[in-house]
């Protein structure tokens, strides 16, 4: 088994976030409310040392 | 626009928030936080352009830049890989 693998044993408890109002379509370039909708849909987290603690 | 398939070393749980991404390899955990971003990132591998991916997820247009964004965001976190 890999290290780690038992990860999917896990509890998992993510915030509650509340997505915010979407920003005008008038252009592709992400703007100030697409880069906070961007980091609402994606949270990185690193275990590495956790090994052996759950 | 670049087309993505999950990474062959990236497991994917469905959780209530979204899904969990643990990469295997580099052992790094991943939130996905809406549904229809891991609809995305489950049909990518599917279609030839995200933004195919995310039209059928439901997406609302206005939202593809953030979305697009997320997508590349998980391509350097390894949880995807960008297929050009």
């Amino acid at each position: 088994m890999a290290p780690c693998a038992n990860i999917w044993r896990m509890t998992v408890v993510a915030p509650e976030h509340t997505a915010p109002a979407p920003a005008p379509a008038d252009s592709d370039e992400p703007g100030d409310d697409d880069l906070v909708l961007a980091d609402l849909l994606v949270e990185e987290i690193s275990i590495d040392g956790m090994c052996g603690v759950y | 626009m670049p087309s993505y398939a999950l990474h062959p070393q990236v497991g994917l749980r469905d959780e209530r928030f979204g899904a969990l991404a643990y990469h295997y390899g580099n052992r790094r955990l991943t939130f996905l936080n809406d549904d229809k971003l891991v609809a995305v990132v489950r049909s990518a591998a599917d279609c030839h352009d995200v933004d195919i991916a995310l039209a059928g997820a439901g997406v609302d247009e206005a939202q593809w830049p953030a979305y697009r964004l997320a997508l590349a965001r998980l391509a350097d976190a390894g949880v995807l890989v960008a297929r050009d």
